[in-house]
This record gives structure tokens, C-alpha cells and sequence, in this order.
């Protein structure tokens, strides 16, 4: 159990998918501009991450592994991803079309964000079993998550306040995330993970 | 005595999340809008124009996603307009579609792995709970639907060059 918990903190804090990982910085900069926007593309990252991480890992388990096929893992994993993609979309429409119409925009970019497959990448190497594997991805994503809607928060106040000229828009939206990044570094006196 | 700004803003009515989208057919008192991809570099309105069409594609994506609404501002056909849901009621529908199956699939996972130790059992318990909390989140969106909690309104014309996204 406490194994479990390290994990999940080590993933979410210390190891941030986005500031200590540098990854899924796209969609960092690109839909951080509102707070709805942030907080729906980190659930629906939340999501297809940690459902790709279960069924990347059962590929790797049954399918990569048995068969000595290591080498076609991106391929298989890009695969996976953008069939998990493709099955939440059609799940969302079926469950609610009305939902569909808010939320369906934010799931093709899900494709292309580098988050995912680095994550499915990570578990391969840290060699971890069904439950560890999820877990990691779910609390690497809600990691994402949360550093898309501080950022988000930041730079709607950021919105409001008297910027030079020539800072104004992506530069302090930089400057600010290097400072964000400066305070998530302090996590990384919590756990060895 | 003054009231502090926080307690205005209890008073405020609710929070809307905006969007843009195009008039593309009239119908009696209703109009048919397609809604304009929010794209991360937030030229939204050229973005639904800038690919081909076919299957799989940005048009074609938002093609199914065209949706009719009461119209009380005399549009036509081509008319950009701004159209609003309450920010509560989005939250809701994210929990209900995203959080509710996935926690059913991690505590059904997490069961199944104390009970069986055997990572078979835990995917095929991880994937029933998935199943399970997307039946689950069916019902809870069709409530929310029933209520009528996810029906846009119509704002506003657009103003020329206004965009999804907010400068």
C-alpha cells in the first residue's frame, strides 16, 4: 500500500509529466488561456491516459513481451493510444450527445500529446505490474492536471495585470512557468520515485 | 456599509463558458449552428476551413457535432454567433463522463488485485468496472440532460474577429 502511495506521489509532484518531465508542453502553453478549457482537456488527459497505461501495458504483457516483438512497441503504443481515443470519443457521443458537443473537441488533440505515450514509456521501463502501471499513469495525469489549471489560474490573473509591452502574452507566460517549475522542485524532497 | 467584492460575487449569476459557432441552416424559429474548433493557437475561426474534408478530419468531426437552437435574434445563414453553458453545469458533465468510470475501474482493479493477486484478474476487473461506470455515467448524464443543465444558449451575435479564445 505504501509502495502504491510513493508511487502516485513520486508521479504526480516529484516526477511532474510536465515540469520535471518536460512533456505535453503543446497543449502547457496552447489551452492553458481559461480555466474551462484547462480543466476540460486534464480530465479528458486524465481518462485516455490512465486507460492507455492499463490496456499499453496488457500489450506489452501478452502481446510484445511473449513474442519478442519489443521492437515495434511505439508503433503498437501509438496504436493503442489513438484506439483509446477513438473508443472514449464514441462512448462520450453514445452516452451523451449533449455532453459530446462540450467535451468532444478536447479528445483528437489527446492523440497527439506526447504525455501519453511518454507515460506508456515510463511504465515499460520502471517494469511495473497491472495495478502499479495504472495507478502511475493515473496520478502522472492528474499531475498534468493539476499543473494545467494553476497555470491556467495564473494566467488569467496574468490577463488582468499591468505587463511591459513587450512580456505580454506567451514571454511572461514563460517566465511564469519556469517559476512554477521553480516551486515544484521543492517536491523532489519527498520521495526517491 | 460597503459590501465587499466577494459577496457581490455570491449575488452574480452563474458563470457561462462561451464559445463561438456558425449559423449553417434555418428551421422554422430554430437555427442549425456548428460550433468552431477551439484550436491551442486560438485562431478558432479559420481552423474549422484550414484541412479537407473527409473522414476523420477537423470539418468532418464538427460536421456531427451541429446542433439546433431557438432563435430570438433574426440570424441567417453564415451569422457567426457566441453561445454560452453554465460553468457548474460543464464540471458536472466532465465528472460524470471522465471521473465516475474511472473510479469505478480503479477500485475494481484495486478490489480484484487484494483478492486475486493475479494481474488477469485485475485487467478483466478493471475493464468491467470501466463498463460499469460508463453505465453508470449514462444515467447521470441522461439526468442532467433531462434537466436541461447542458442545453446551450444563444448569447449574442459575434463580434468581427471574436474568437474562442480570450486575448
Amino acid at each position: 500500500m505504501q509502495e502504491y502511495v510513493l508511487l502516485m506521489v513520486g508521479a504526480a509532484l516529484v516526477n511532474n509529466v510536465i515540469l520535471a518531465r518536460f512533456l505535453g508542453l503543446c497543449s502547457f502553453m496552447g489551452v492553458t488561456t481559461r480555466l474551462d478549457t484547462a480543466i476540460g482537456m486534464g480530465l479528458a488527459t486524465t481518462f485516455v491516459i490512465t486507460v492507455s497505461s492499463m490496456l499499453n501495458w496488457g500489450a506489452q504483457e501478452y502481446l510484445l513481451d511473449p513474442y519478442g516483438l519489443g521492437y515495434l512497441r511505439t508503433v503498437v503504443f501509438i496504436l493503442v493510444i489513438a484506439a483509446a481515443v477513438q473508443f472514449t470519443e464514441m462512448t462520450v457521443r453514445k452516452v451523451s450527445p449533449p455532453l459530446f458537443q462540450m467535451l468532444g473537441i478536447y479528445l483528437p488533440l489527446i492523440t497527439t500529446n506526447c504525455a501519453v505515450l511518454g507515460v506508456a514509456l515510463l511504465v515499460v521501463e520502471g517494469k511495473m505490474g497491472l495495478l502499479g502501471a495504472t495507478l502511475f499513469g493515473f496520478a502522472s495525469s492528474v499531475g498534468y492536471s493539476l499543473v494545467m489549471v494553476i497555470f491556467a489560474g495564473l494566467r488569467e490573473r496574468l490577463a488582468l495585470a499591468d505587463v511591459p509591452r513587450l512580456f505580454a502574452g506567451p514571454p511572461i507566460g514563460f517566465i511564469v512557468a519556469s517559476l512554477l517549475a521553480l516551486a515544484f522542485m521543492g517536491f523532489s524532497g519527498i520521495s526517491t520515485h | 456599509m460597503n459590501a465587499e467584492p466577494d459577496d457581490l460575487a455570491l449575488d452574480a449569476p452563474p458563470a457561462l463558458v462561451e464559445g463561438t459557432a456558425r449559423v449553417v441552416a434555418l428551421d422554422g424559429d430554430r437555427v442549425w449552428l456548428e460550433p468552431e474548433p477551439r484550436s491551442g493557437c486560438g485562431s478558432c475561426a479559420s481552423a474549422g476551413v484550414c484541412g479537407a474534408k473527409g473522414i476523420g478530419t477537423a470539418a468532418n468531426r464538427i460536421e456531427a457535432r451541429r446542433f439546433p437552437l431557438h432563435d430570438h435574434l433574426g440570424l441567417t445563414v453564415g451569422e457567426r454567433v457566441v453561445v454560452g453553458v453554465p460553468e457548474n453545469a460543464l464540471l458536472k458533465a466532465t465528472s460524470a463522463v471522465y471521473a465516475v468510470p474511472l473510479a469505478a475501474a480503479l477500485g475494481a482493479g484495486a478490489v480484484a488485485q487484494w483478492a486475486a493477486g493475479s494481474d488477469g484478474v485485475t485487467l478483466a476487473a478493471m475493464i468491467a468496472g470501466l463498463a460499469l461506470g460508463m453505465l453508470v455515467a449514462r444515467l447521470g448524464a441522461g439526468r442532467l440532460g433531462t434537466r436541461g443543465d447542458l442545453a446551450p444558449r444563444l448569447l449574442r451575435r459575434a463580434a468581427p474577429g471574436e474568437t474562442c479564445e480570450r486575448d
